[in-house]
């Protein structure tokens, strides 16, 4: 589904690689964990994945489907299927949770050839949809993440991935600020989601959002690079063993490879 | 009149015009008298003043007008796509600046309520009464206030009594056509509400096409105890039209004045709305949400004043600025050493879609006294790219994303508009002014 090759980026006009050389293969019906410490890379390999303007490959491709995405704009990469959780969701106030969904819903479906819902329908849509993610209806009118507390904010991205019902999900720590209630109402509701005809990444800093979902393949990215992949066992050891023992792992060749 | 030779431009300069003629109703021949006078005396504001330093007034001065009989003006057709189905039966119409009857319908209007056109009314005691005693522009040496004075022959009348309450809003539509020559127009209008009455009022202004006309306009309005109005004030005029506007408000004890004030049309728009406090315990508003672009000037200058305890005011000013529009905003507020407990909120938002746009503002707090609340505010930021990615990743275009952030923007200031139509059409008018071909250039963090 998703064929990322040796990929690398920066910050747009900058010069030092943030990505230096990402290969990750991920195929429909898994679910994969890309551990690793903070500033390796994670998040801004999610962002690229899905088309952020702030950052510019300067090396190897993104294969989506068949279909090299790598110039494609963030809203083509949605059309395609391609869906990011914010690590940050930000607030858009005078937007509606409602506004947004329906122009996006719709939007994603005329773009496939598939039928726009009325507001009617999309209404008891979106009511089918809440039950995902045991949100109260009055969400909907809410302004986007606007005064959300921070469990809110990351279950409104579960929401929104429920509704957009993506082929492709990067979730950017979505369980992090989570208590242990929040928690197992959004692992719930990714297991809900997960299907053989879908995939998912979990970006996460922590074994324990793990616990509540298991990943088919665990990935550690460590300074722009992915440098070890295993199993859901990995997950386990990071946790016994910290980073410390893969940090001087691969710093013992330095930069290099 | 005596054309004795000035040393500085008058507005006689830029217009032609006989003001020696009065009305035949004597309470608009004082004022028509004493504006002649302050035409040719008041000199046409430059840069170097004060109040006038950032407004570029060569839409004016470099442009000749003629009275609207002289400019060879269409008559109107049918302008029945402007009408309020809320004010069906409660609708004054001027057209250029003249009533029309045929077009204006006020049979919802209880029999105890005056609406209508001034020279209907002209022996009318609370006409001769009230009528020019609001207005304070002269004391500033205004030249359009003194111009309206000097020309008006006929206006808007709107008389409440006592207790009554008019259901229907009130529709004050006033449309301009097109016209082979420049013309000036100087429409009135005189409000008076008597101890708890009630209204609502809306004032639009709109053009059929989009010719060259400079629009001056003066409102009174003088609540008294109690009294109650909602006023809302669309501009529509042509993208070619000055418009200048001089709104007041008297506020005795109890009163609440709501004024929201939308300019969406007009080259040049000055307005300078000021709030009077007669008494304690007044609630009033006036918000201001401006959408220009192309070569736009909106310019506010506005002057609240408490003199009394107990006065809450608001005043909201959004503004968005697309191309080489030109905002101004000016905002005087006064509390004077004898009122206290004055609770007041003044912000000026400004979004600048364009990085040739321009935005000047100045929040002016005058306080002599110390029991007060006064928060304010100004702020001028470009759309939010942050937000923007966020909607685009969802699947909109960024430019889907970016008119709904301008939407956003401009929600707040009209979900104020009590009538549902009017907030409708309010709706319809950012859509299209969002929703042009070009992107907006500006984006920021
Ligand atoms: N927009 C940006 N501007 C400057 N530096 C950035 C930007 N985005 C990421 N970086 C840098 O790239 C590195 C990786 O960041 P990030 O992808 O957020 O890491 P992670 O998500 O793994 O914690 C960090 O050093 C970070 O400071
Ligand atoms: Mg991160």
């Amino acid at each position: 589904m998703l064929e990322i090759k040796n990929l690398h980026a920066c910050v747009e006009g900058e010069d030092e690689q943030i990505l230096k050389g990402v290969n990750l293969t991920i195929n429909k019906g898994e679910i994969h964990a890309i551990m690793g410490p903070n500033g390796s890379g994670k998040s801004t390999l999610a962002k690229v994945v899905s088309g952020h303007p702030e950052y510019e490959i300067t090396e190897g491709e993104i294969i989506f489907e068949g279909e090299d995405i790598t110039e494609l704009d963030a809203d083509e990469r949605a059309h395609l299927g391609l869906f990011l959780a914010f690590q940050y969701p930000i607030e858009v106030p005078g937007i509606t949770n409602r506004t947004l969904l329906r122009e996006s819903y719709n939007t994603i479906a005329r773009e496939n050839g598939r039928e726009e819902l009325d507001p009617l329908e999309f209404d008891d849509y979106l009511k089918e949809r809440l039950e995902v993610i045991d949100m109260k209806d009055e969400f909907l009118e809410r302004s986007i993440n606007t005064g959300f507390s921070g469990g809110e904010k990351k279950k409104n991205e579960v929401f929104q991935m429920a509704v957009l019902n993506p082929k492709l999900a990067f979730m950017d720590e979505t369980d992090s600020g989570l208590d242990i209630d929040a928690l197992k109402v959004v692992s719930d509701g990714i297991n809900k989601i997960a299907g053989p005809e879908n995939a998912i990444v979990l970006i996460t800093h922590y074994q324990r959002l793990l616990n509540y979902i298991t990943p088919d393949h665990v990935h550690v990215m460590m300074n722009g690079r992915i440098v070890k992949s295993a199993g859901k066992e990995l997950a386990l050891e990071l946790e016994d063993q910290g980073y410390e023992q893969l940090e001087k792992e691969f710093s013992v060749n330095g930069e290099a490879q | 009149m005596s054309t004795a030779v000035q040393e500085k431009e008058t507005i006689l300069n830029f217009l032609d015009g006989d003001f020696g003629t009065v009305s035949n109703i004597p309470a608009i021949a004082g004022l028509n008298e004493k504006g002649a006078g302050n035409i040719s005396e008041f000199p046409f504001p430059t840069k170097k003043d004060e109040d006038w330093r950032f407004t570029d007034l060569r839409s004016i001065s470099r442009n000749h007008f003629v009275p609207v009989s002289e400019a060879g003006a269409n008559p109107v057709g049918d302008i029945s796509e402007y009408y309020l189905p809320e004010a069906t039966n409660s609708r004054l119409v001027f057209v250029n600046g003249e009533f029309n009857p045929e077009l204006s319908s006020t049979s919802d209007i209880p029999k105890n309520v005056v609406v209508g056109n001034m020279a209907a009314y002209s022996d009318h005691e609370i006409l001769e009464t009230h009528l020019g005693k609001y207005t304070n522009y002269d004391d500033d040496r205004d030249v359009f206030a003194a111009l309206n004075d000097a020309n008006f022959k006929d206006g808007t009348f709107i008389y409440v009594p006592k207790e009554t309450k008019v259901e229907a809003p009130i529709h004050v539509l006033n449309v301009f056509t097109d016209a082979e020559k420049a013309f000036y127009t100087t429409p009135r209008v005189l409000f008076v509400g008597e101890a708890y009455s009630k209204a609502t009022i809306v004032e639009e202004h709109v053009a059929l096409t989009q010719n060259e006309y400079l629009n001056v306009t003066v409102n009174e309005f003088k609540l008294f105890e109690g009294a109650h109005v909602h006023h809302a004030r669309i501009q529509r005029d042509s993208k070619k039209a000055n418009h200048i506007s001089r709104p007041i408000a008297h506020l005795d004890k109890y009163a609440e004045y709501h004024s929201y004030t939308i300019c969406l049309g007009a080259k040049l728009f000055r307005n300078d709305p000021r709030v009077v406090q007669n008494d304690e315990e007044v609630d009033f508003t006036i918000d201001g949400l401006v959408l220009i672009d192309g070569d736009q000037i909106a310019d506010t200058h506005s002057a609240i004043d408490h003199r009394h305890w107990h006065a809450k005011s608001h005043q909201l000013h959004k503004v968005v600025v697309n191309d080489e529009a030109h905002s101004i905003f000016n905002g005087k507020i006064f509390v004077r050493e004898d009122s206290q407990k004055i609770d007041s909120f003044q912000e000026n938002r400004n979004l600048l879609l364009s990085v040739d746009g321009t935005v000047h503002t100045k929040p002016q707090l005058e306080i002599f006294s110390d029991d007060v609340l006064c928060s304010h505010g100004a702020t001028i930021g470009h759309l939010n790219e942050d937000e923007v990615f966020y909607l685009h990743s969802r699947g909109l275009t960024k430019k889907k994303a970016r008119e709904l952030l301008v939407y956003a923007f401009t929600l707040e200031s009209i979900e104020t508009m009590e009538v549902e139509s009017v907030h409708k059409l309010l709706l319809d008018e950012v859509v299209k002014y969002t929703s042009r071909d070009e992107e907006f250039v500006a984006v920021g963090k």
